[in-house]
């Protein structure tokens, strides 16, 4: 059982790096179709940032669930509590990538196959959940994510983004290292 | 709809497609980028970084009222705490806020429960705001630093010699793997 999923798993990160039909490999096309999208954001209104629709987000739906809650919030009065570009945005990311499971050529695998620690279906559940916490709670800390700090902060050469970089890769680096070694017997 | 939201949508129409083509609603991208098992993650990144950079500074150069830049301030507390937490939980996660949307788009469950711990971290983050920001955020706040301004070099140049050795990181990680294969 757990062989089949990793020769998934594997099969799947081959179909990735596999060339397209055009002869340019993925990585290369999607990659600048990143770079040009945020060419297009910094064009019409301002670089590319998931992690502030979050709370803007979470903010708004409880304001209307509890009248006066923004207006009690410092943070929700320093980044505002409605939908604006921030919002359509992440809106637009859902979106697009129904879409792209939708034509032809996307892929549909709907369940992560990566061999773990978390291995169990509601352990994974429960992992996704909780490093979704840490990675909003990470972001609005540091003022951005890998979208705000790397894709626009390095891209525009901030110092702030080189070193959200770094800080969050080494422990990513660390953590997935340990989290993948332990789940295939020490190898 | 306001021309502003509509821009917002349309970016991340385009986003969001590009992430999924490149195989961002999987988790184990991320997982195993981060352990240096697939270089995928890393080669997107990279690539889209290096592109943006030449965009960003060819347009403050040659149109700079259409270049809508926005450099975060450096407070070294806040982001140096918030990275190394960010970092455990997209290793944990296998997804950053954008490719959990990703993942929640194309009908994966996990994406779908990042989404939602996610929300939850933004709303504990929220509350915890008025308690953090004289501890991490206001101390040590260097301001808007540039990688050219504080090197005193000048801008298109330095964003062109840094998009190549992006590049030159990319392709050296391109024949690093195909070595790997076989």
């Amino acid at each position: 059982m757990i062989t089949e999923r990793t020769e998934v798993s594997a099969q799947a990160a081959r179909t990735v790096g596999a060339p397209s039909r055009v002869g340019l490999p993925r990585w290369f096309i999607w990659g600048g179709l990143i770079g040009l999208a945020q060419i297009f954001a910094i064009a019409t209104v301002q670089p590319l940032g998931v992690s502030t629709a979050y709370p803007q987000l979470v903010g708004y739906l409880a304001d209307r669930v509890a009248p006066g809650f923004a207006e009690s919030q410092p943070y929700l009065q320093k980044i505002g509590a409605r939908i604006g570009w921030e919002v359509m945005l992440i809106t637009g990311i859902v979106l697009g990538a129904l879409l792209s499971r939708t034509l032809p050529g996307g892929n549909r695998i709907a369940a992560c196959e990566s061999p773990t620690l978390f291995r169990a279906s509601w352990a994974r559940g429960l992992a996704a959940f909780a490093g979704g916490f840490l990675i909003l709670f990470g972001a609005r800390l540091a003022g951005g994510c890998t979208s705000g700090h790397m894709l626009s902060g390095i891209a525009q050469l901030a110092l702030s983004g080189f070193l959200f970089g770094a800080a969050a890769f080494t422990t990513g680096v660390l953590t997935a290292s340990l989290l993948l070694k332990r789940a295939n017997g020490g190898r | 709809m306001e021309t502003t939201h509509l821009l917002g949508l349309v970016t991340g129409i385009l986003f969001g497609f590009a992430l999924h083509r490149a195989g961002f609603s999987r988790c184990e991208v991320v997982m195993r980028g981060l352990a240096f098992r697939d270089f995928t993650m890393l080669k997107v990144m990279l690539t889209a970084i290096a592109v943006g950079m030449v965009g960003a500074a060819g347009l403050a150069t040659f149109a700079p009222e259409h270049a809508h830049l926005k450099v975060k301030s450096l407070y070294v507390w806040g982001i140096l705490v918030g990275g190394l937490i960010f970092g455990i939980g997209m290793a944990i996660a296998g997804y950053c806020p954008g490719t959990a949307l990703v993942g929640l788009g194309s009908g994966v469950r996990d994406g779908l429960l990042a989404v939602v711990g996610g929300l939850l971290g933004a709303f504990a983050f929220i509350l915890a705001y008025p308690a953090l920001e004289p501890v991490l955020i206001q101390p040590l706040d260097l301001g808007k630093l540039t990688l050219y301004e504080t090197l005193r070099l000048p801008y298109l140049p330095t964003a062109l010699v840094m998009a190549a050795v992006l590049g030159g990181i990319v392709v050296w990680l391109n024949r690093l793997e195909a070595k790997q294969r076989t």
